[in-house]
């Protein structure tokens, strides 16, 4: 056990001994000018200025400067400069953990050009240092790394949802031999699952499994490590991040996949393929793609073919943060949708633009801040009503999930699909 | 050279190797080495961060605030200006008339947006909220450089003038004022992240009209 001291030292370094120059660079580079302000959900709910994602970035840059400049450490007023006490912890806590979705908006309009999700997560990380993380969100990462996934389901009940789901497959396509295989080695694509699915909402799964029938294709999902998810990247501790990414990449390994296809989930897809190679120190010998391209790709090529008359109602998309604006996957999810769907309206603003439903950077977790997550949510409400759509796709289960809650509590009497069940409806099946 | 022009000259020179030395670390440093395999194209992406990305209409922080935008802008250029001239200034290089009327008018006019920008921070709760004396301090040190280039543009008050950009050079590598540097490097990383990943160059700009 480390004592507080060490703990100390520990969150220090986080700024005071870079890997990189992009640390050092954000950490001095914020002039205050306010302008981030609009861009911030909580802001924006709430006009508080506590909440300006500047005051954030300046929560750890003002310890950058306290501990690391000459004019922090000699002149602290004169610069803001701030110890790493209690009263600072208390409040980074509040601010890192409770008030940022790490939507990345506000880095995209800072007008100096500030990671400031990613010196967010920075700061997180040094509160994970001193093992000062909220409760819910850390006993959701302790629940990946026990039981290899992060609602901990047992493997046999695991095995009798999809075992269910792939009779509910054979009955809907009609054809006995229709399965959901399981643990196949030398198949295309390993198929990952966030726990949500199987927990929650299993016609996803079915809904993916159609597709992969209608595709023909050779794939299969791991009863060991199914789980796309890595909360450990919202409280940033590296090191169980690392243990997670490390098991599915040796799934897909042991497997001998061509392909891990990522299940919809904004966080989860970003993880493994963006940040995973980086967390293990080395590029994947395989090919990591999410979903949303797959299906585009299938709808491209012609192996699906989609009746965008079968879903006649208006529909509009909701872009998950992690997979669009911080993720690149921006146009296919729209390309879909135009071949499954016969009515669709963008929200505004949509795209890298898209306001967070308020659900990401682990805020569906932490229970401790759920009346300030549905109160910054009204921005996500607003926006969907003035589309008018009846339904509301995102490839995000935490999205599905969040906006669920919004329905329910703005009345807004939408129905919310993941892209795979939208272009299952749509689905023709030869 | 007089006794003020060299006091100048040698808090240049402390101010450039100090943020010399800021930049040799952060060359140091390097970039951060990714493993993930790369989806777009880094050179236009970066490109972009310092062109189409700071295009105010696809920038909601300059769209969203133009006045502001617009007095930020005249105010960071007055200041390149402002340090060109010293420059100028220190090697006695005088200029025509009609060219230093529009330099007087051009720095009245960013001088006038320092001025607006410091008291906008006072102004306003959330503004105060975000700042510490530093905040002010700089703002008003490159203000008054602005205006004392003015000046003495027009009325030799060269003494007075080099000493006071002494301080300012002084002054500019330990406050915020630094950002002229970091600001290159936040803008190249945020080209590389994006770029990285194929998120920019955009060709979207998300908003319905």
């Amino acid at each position: 056990m480390k004592n507080s001291n060490e703990k100390l030292n520990e969150a220090l370094k986080v700024i005071s001994e870079p890997q990189d120059s992009k640390l050092v660079t954000y950490l001095n580079s914020c002039v205050h000018c306010g302008l981030c302000a609009e861009s911030c959900l909580y802001y924006l709910a709430t006009k508080d200025e506590q909440y300006i994602p500047a005051y954030k970035v300046d929560l750890i840059s003002s310890i950058y400067r306290r501990y690391c400049t000459f004019t922090g450490k000699h002149f602290p007023k004169l610069t803001g400069a701030r110890l790493l006490d209690e009263a600072m912890t208390d409040e980074m806590t509040d601010q890192l953990f409770g008030s940022c979705t790490l939507c990345g908006r506000c880095t995209k309009h800072c007008s100096i050009g500030i990671d400031i999700a990613y010196l967010v997560r920075e700061g997180r990380k040094m509160l994970s240092k001193m093992d000062i993380v909220p409760a819910a969100l850390q006993s959701t990462v302790n629940a990946a790394l026990n039981s290899g996934n992060n609602m901990s389901i047992p493997e046999e009940e695991f095995r009798d949802t999809l075992s269910w789901m792939g009779d509910e497959l054979k009955d809907e396509v009609n054809d006995p031999q229709a399965s959901i295989p399981l643990n196949v080695p030398d198949v295309n694509i390993l198929y990952t699952l966030n726990p949500r699915e199987p927990k929650f909402f299993p016609l996803s799964i079915s809904a993916m499994a159609k597709i992969f029938y209608a595709a023909k294709e050779s794939w299969t999902i791991s009863t060991f490590m199914y789980d796309v998810t890595n909360y450990a990247y919202f409280t940033s501790n590296d090191d169980e991040a690392r243990i997670i990414v490390q098991r599915l990449y040796d799934e897909v390994l042991k497997l001998n996949a061509k392909r891990c296809v990522l299940a919809e989930c904004g966080h989860g897809s970003r993880v493994f393929r963006w940040e995973g190679p980086n967390y293990i120190q080395k590029a994947f010998p395989f090919d990591v793609i999410t979903s949303v391209e797959l299906l585009a790709e299938y709808i491209s090529n012609g192996r699906i073919k989609l009746d965008k008359e079968r879903n006649k109602e208006l529909v509009t998309l909701h872009d998950p943060c992690n997979l669009v604006r911080e993720g690149g996957v921006i146009d296919q999810q729209r390309y879909i949708l135009k071949h499954a769907v016969s009515n669709f309206v963008e929200m505004n603003p949509f795209g890298t633009e898209n306001f967070c439903c308020g659900g990401g950077g682990g805020q569906l977790a932490m229970s401790e801040y759920n009346e300030r997550r549905m109160k910054i949510a009204e921005v996500k409400a607003d926006q969907i009503r003035k589309t008018r759509a009846s339904i509301v796709v995102t490839p995000c289960h935490n999205c599905v999930d969040q906006l669920m809650q919004i329905d329910n509590k703005f009345k807004l009497g939408v129905q919310i699909k993941t892209l795979a069940e939208i272009v299952a409806d749509a689905i023709i099946l030869e | 050279m007089t006794l003020y022009k060299t006091i100048s000259l040698v808090s240049f020179l402390i101010c450039f190797i100090i943020l010399t030395f800021h930049f040799l670390r952060l060359i140091r440093l390097g970039s951060p080495k990714d493993y993930s395999h790369k989806k777009g194209n880094l050179k236009a992406a970066i490109s972009y961060s310092f062109t189409g990305a700071m295009n105010p209409l696809r920038k909601e922080s300059a769209y969203l605030h133009l006045p502001t935008y617009t007095a930020g802008i005249l105010y960071h250029s007055g200041t390149f200006i402002s340090f060109a001239l010293y420059l100028l200034l220190l090697f006695n290089i005088s200029f025509t008339n009609s060219i230093q009327w529009i330099l007087v008018c051009f720095l009245a006019a960013s001088s006038l947006s320092g001025l607006g920008i410091f008291v906008k921070r006072i102004a306003l709760k959330k503004l105060r909220h975000l700042s510490n004396p530093d905040d002010y301090i700089s703002n008003l040190l490159v203000t008054v450089f602005q205006i004392f280039t003015l000046i003495v543009l027009v009325k030799d008050t060269s003494p007075y003038y080099f000493l006071f950009v002494s301080l300012l050079f002084l002054y500019l590598p330990i406050g915020k004022l630094k950002h002229s540097l970091y600001y290159f490097s936040a803008r190249y990383h945020l080209g590389f992240f994006y770029g990285w990943r194929g998120i920019w160059p955009l060709k979207s700009r998300g908003h319905i009209k």
